[in-house]
């Protein structure tokens, strides 16, 4: 199991190499600069940044600046933003994307198992209509509608009690944190849904939970101790990049709600063409998920017995 | 008479089963599965039921066990009484669970039947914690001692493995520890051998026997398999089309075969013995639509020995003794052709 670990690891920083090489060259064959721009930039400033960064240097050497960089964990200084290193953005605005990730992910995983074994066992009967109705709806509206009707819903809600039960947007408390949790996780667990549901009606009807009828045990214990762990596999295997994509994806949401969260930073810097928060973001982003789809295997190595043997 | 063989006849059967009948709503329409099987079963016997595929054997016996989902399955007719108490529909029994408890059960193929994730010792202890409300350290360590019974070699530690670290043959040895955990009364075993090789088979069907002969448990068998029943059964029932075409005791429907299906089973099976020259004999024909089942006898389409009346009325029960019938209108009195190889009341 270690070994395994280890061997993870390796491949996964192998992966994160790659990416970084990806957009770096990616990063250089737009078009643009971003030194020429409305703001005067004086000619020191410039001189500046094209010793660091070595912009007047051939692409190779631009390419081992950058990674020599890149291995020391130094992701540079903001083109546009003066003064501010990438680091510090990471740094700051990371956390809050996390948070509101982590209770995404677990709205959406909670959810997502129990309405997908809910809809498995009353296959073809008014809860699954129901359910699979909504899912199917929270996988075809765009996060962002959700998000501003879910704020007016708020709006009214706050008006009929009289005071402000869930704030509309801002960030700080768990108030602010819980509507744009569910509504980042909806699309997840609308997913996991189908996914726990089709997984569901396989073992519920499987050879081994009819022997487990035959022995005599009662619907709820074969439920949890029969069913549950063996229909829930396929949910943790897409749960790594389910992690990664809602914890980096949230930028509109973010938007929405106002939360000061790194995904606005990553659109900002698009739009500005401020090459190192760009590589910087997408580099972490990248290893963000590298990590998380390693962490998910190694969880499912304890979930399956048959995984933990190699 | 003595007093004990008075308590005997009027003690209730262990089980009986009588006119089940079981139907599934497909998209295609009502599929007739079991269409009035009746069958007795006592203490320390055991029955088989022979048939080839889709005859309708595993659904009369799990109808009999409610593992049948309903729907889309439905028990429309019928009984089953174990030791005179209806048991069809009902989980219970004077308050004993029936499932695990009174009666146990083992499949066909032990490589899907067993939870992949759970350890074998749990699930073997699983009934033993549910129905006697063992402690899980009592119930496991019974489920060694069970494994050990079952001539599983260091029970101790196989107990704690899962079933992908078992071969196909342990596993079938589990599933019976699993089966017999709770001391059952009866023992159905639905294909037990089926997907194990000869070698294997042999193993498991001298396991059953051994149990059977010490805890007296009675043995339902389905199967197939000619051979398996010559080895394991006291009475035979063979099963076509969702009813029993022929009944009686191994020695009976073997050598006094008395239904043409019976006989068409018998030349089709394969024998090892290079004195008889027995050419293998496929029955013709494939086995009538349960969606709408022939209103004579279900096997007249490919019988050899076929009348017009076989076509539209269900032949009657035909006793050839007291412990042996056919359905089979070649029986009648008034019956034109009495083949020579089949066995008739009347033939010294």
């Amino acid at each position: 199991m270690l070994l395994y670990t280890i061997k993870r690891l390796l491949q996964g920083i192998i992966t994160v190499w790659f990416i970084a090489t990806a957009t770096f060259f990616a990063m250089h064959n737009v078009p643009g600069d971003p030194l020429i721009n409305d703001r005067a930039m004086t000619a020191t400033t410039r001189a500046n940044l094209e010793a660091k960064y070595g912009l007047d240097q051939p692409v190779v050497t631009q390419y081992v600046i950058y990674l020599r960089n890149l291995v020391q964990g130094d992701f540079g200084i903001s083109f546009t933003q003066e003064n501010r290193e990438v680091n510090d953005i990471i740094r700051e605005h990371f956390p809050v994307s996390a948070i509101l990730g982590i209770l995404a992910v677990m709205f959406a995983t909670v959810g997502g198992v129990l309405f997908g074994a809910l809809t498995a066992i009353y296959r073809n009967r008014l809860p699954d209509y129901v359910i699979m109705f909504v899912v199917i709806l929270s996988i075809s509206v765009p996060s962002f509608v959700i998000a501003a009707l879910s704020q007016l819903s708020l709006v009214s809600l706050n008006n009929v009690v009289g005071r402000t039960v869930l704030p509309v947007a801002g960030w700080g408390t768990i108030q602010h944190m819980l509507v744009p949790a569910m509504v980042l996780g909806l699309g997840t667990m609308a997913y996991l849904t189908r996914l726990m549901r089709s997984s569901m009606l396989e073992i519920i009807s499987s050879d081994f939970v009819r022997t487990a009828k035959s022995k005599g045990v009662p619907p709820a214990r074969i439920f949890a101790r029969h069913q549950l762990r063996n229909a829930i596999m396929p949910v943790i295997t897409v749960l790594g990049p389910a992690i990664a994509a809602i914890t980096t994806g949230g930028f509109v949401v973010e938007l929405v709600f106002a939360i000061p969260g790194l995904g606005r930073y990553f659109v900002q810097a698009v739009q500005q063409l401020d090459y190192t928060v760009i590589m910087g973001t997408t580099v972490f982003y990248g290893a963000f998920l590298v990590f998380m789809v390693i962490v998910v295997d190694v969880l499912y190595g304890f979930i399956d017995p048959r995984v933990r043997m190699e | 008479m003595s007093e004990t063989a008075l308590a005997k006849d009027t003690a209730p059967v262990l089980l009986e089963v009588e006119n089940l009948a079981v139907e599934f709503d497909t998209y295609g329409g009502i599929v007739k599965a079991v269409r009035g099987v009746d069958f007795k079963v006592d203490h320390g016997e055991t029955l088989a039921i022979v048939g080839e595929s889709g005859c309708g054997k595993s659904v009369t016996v799990q109808a009999m066990m409610g593992l049948i989902p309903m729907p889309p399955g439905r028990i429309t007719s019928g009984s089953a009484r174990l030791r005179g108490s209806e048991v069809l529909g009902r989980n219970r029994l004077n308050s004993k669970e029936i499932r695990g408890a009174e009666i146990g059960m083992i499949f066909q193929d032990p490589m899907t039947s067993l939870n992949p994730t759970m350890t074998i010792g749990d699930q073997i202890a699983e009934p033993l914690q549910v129905h006697k409300g063992y402690s899980y350290r009592q119930a496991f360590n019974e489920a060694i001692r069970l494994l050990g019974i079952s001539k599983i070699p260091e029970a101790a530690r196989r107990a704690k493995q899962y079933p992908f670290e078992f071969s196909g043959g342990m596993l079938q040895r589990a599933m019976i520890a699993m089966a017999i955990s709770c001391k059952p009364s009866i023992l159905i075993a639905d294909e037990p051998t089926t997907a194990l090789d000869v070698t294997i088979q042999a193993q498991i069907l001298d396991l059953m026997q051994d149990l059977q002969k010490e805890t007296g448990m009675a043995i339902i068998l389905i199967t197939h398999d000619l051979g398996v029943v010559a080895r394991m059964a006291d009475e035979v029932a063979v099963m076509y089309a969702g009813k029993i075409v022929e009944h009686g005791s191994v020695d009976d429907v073997f050598y006094r075969s008395a239904h043409p299906y019976t006989l068409g089973l018998k030349k089709a099976m394969p024998t090892n013995d290079p004195s008889l020259q027995h050419k293998l004999l496929p029955i013709e024909g494939s086995p009538p639509d349960l969606f709408a089942p022939p209103p004579g006898c279900g096997y007249c389409a490919r019988c050899p020995y076929a009348m017009q009346l076989c076509n539209v009325r269900h032949p009657d029960d035909f006793f050839l003794k007291e412990t042996h019938f056919s359905r089979c209108w070649l029986h009648h009195a008034d019956s034109p052709n009495k083949p020579q190889e089949l066995y008739f009341r009347d033939k010294e």
